[in-house]
């Protein structure tokens, strides 16, 4: 159900739709493609596909050559941790920028985050030597909805991949309910 | 025995075709290993302490991982030459230690596009809580050559 009433937070959030997340521009994979992540994927999976480590065996396959397993895409441009006092930033790699739509969610008491959706798309599978570059842009902003675990935003986004050439390899689109904890079971 | 060395054929895939199920005991060490590999240092998927505090009933497994662990299910059955096009699903339950995670999945399209055979495959996660993922993965296979 959604609320009839005037909604100034989300008329301020609706701004940002069709921007860059975070004020910081495209985020640059730390790292190239890589076989040592690739390794540490393949035996954390436990996933044996030939094509992520059999060098001779990838060779003769349609990729032509070794390739990182797919959904490792978000991996690679992932933020490099700053582990002290990753629990106070509620499990953020990094600081946050202070202007995102979250943290102005958070900021307003929608403090709870729950993943809804994940799309990711491969135009390409990826090989050791690619570098990646991530721009994520915020999609769309729900209207507020009751939920059973609270009022809440639905608050999409969408990645793009880009690798050395500028050339999109993929792309994901995430959803999450941004929500209120301390609404859940409010009356209608 | 997986992973399949040979890759399916298309001709040989119809819609409504289930596919070799998979039976993923989760521990807290796959969790771990998962969100580490993946590089997901958010406590939720390390610290039972911080997970609780946050109202989940443990650690859970972080979404990366979930991709992943459908992508080797699929792979597994389809071998080496197939490549995936898309992972799509909606998350629901969490996967957390000591609750067996089951994948299951069925053909839900073949068709054929750009000389590829192109498959779309309706999968289906879940563990004794429910649901936790569902949704579509697409994936292209090369066409045999006819004879």
């Amino acid at each position: 159900m959604t609320d009839p009433e005037a909604d100034p937070l989300r008329e301020e959030l609706e701004r940002c739709v069709g921007k860059p997340l975070s004020d910081s521009g495209p985020a640059l994979s730390p790292d190239e493609v890589n076989l040592p992540m690739i390794r540490h994927w393949v035996d954390a999976l436990d996933d044996r596909n030939p094509v992520y480590l059999d060098g001779e065996r990838a060779a003769s396959s349609r990729f032509g050559g070794i390739v990182a397993p797919p959904a490792m895409l978000q991996t690679w441009t992932m933020a490099r941790p700053q582990i002290e006092g990753i629990a106070e930033r509620g499990g953020s790699a990094g600081e946050i920028s202070a202007d995102s739509p979250i943290t102005r969610l958070a900021e307003a008491g929608y403090t709870g985050t729950l993943a809804t959706n994940s799309e990711l798309e491969f135009a390409r599978y990826l090989h050791p030597g690619d570098r990646l570059q991530a721009t994520t842009v915020l999609e769309s902003i729900s209207e507020r909805k009751r939920t059973a675990i609270g009022q809440g935003y639905f608050v999409t986004w969408v990645t793009t991949y880009t690798d050395q050439d500028g050339a999109t390899v993929g792309r994901q689109k995430f959803r999450i309910l941004k929500f209120d904890p301390g609404s859940a079971g409010a009356a209608a | 025995m997986r992973p399949a060395t040979d890759t399916i054929r298309f001709h040989d895939l119809s819609v409504g075709d289930a596919i070799p199920p998979l039976e993923l005991p989760v521990t807290a060490t796959v969790i771990v290993a998962g969100a580490i590999a993946s590089r997901d240092f958010m406590p939720v998927h390390h610290d039972r302490g911080y997970a609780t505090a946050q109202g989940a009933p443990d650690i859970f497994m972080n979404i990366l991982t979930t991709n992943g662990y459908v992508s080797r299910f699929v792979t597994d059955w389809a071998g080496p030459e197939a490549m995936l096009q898309s992972i799509s699903i909606r998350l629901g339950a969490p996967a957390i230690p000591d609750k067996v995670l089951r994948f299951t999945g069925e053909i839900a399209d073949t068709r054929e596009e750009a000389g590829l055979g192109v498959v779309a495959i309706a999968v289906r996660v879940a563990n004794d809580l429910g649901d936790h993922a569902t949704g579509t993965v697409v994936l292209s296979l090369p066409l045999e050559k006819s004879s």
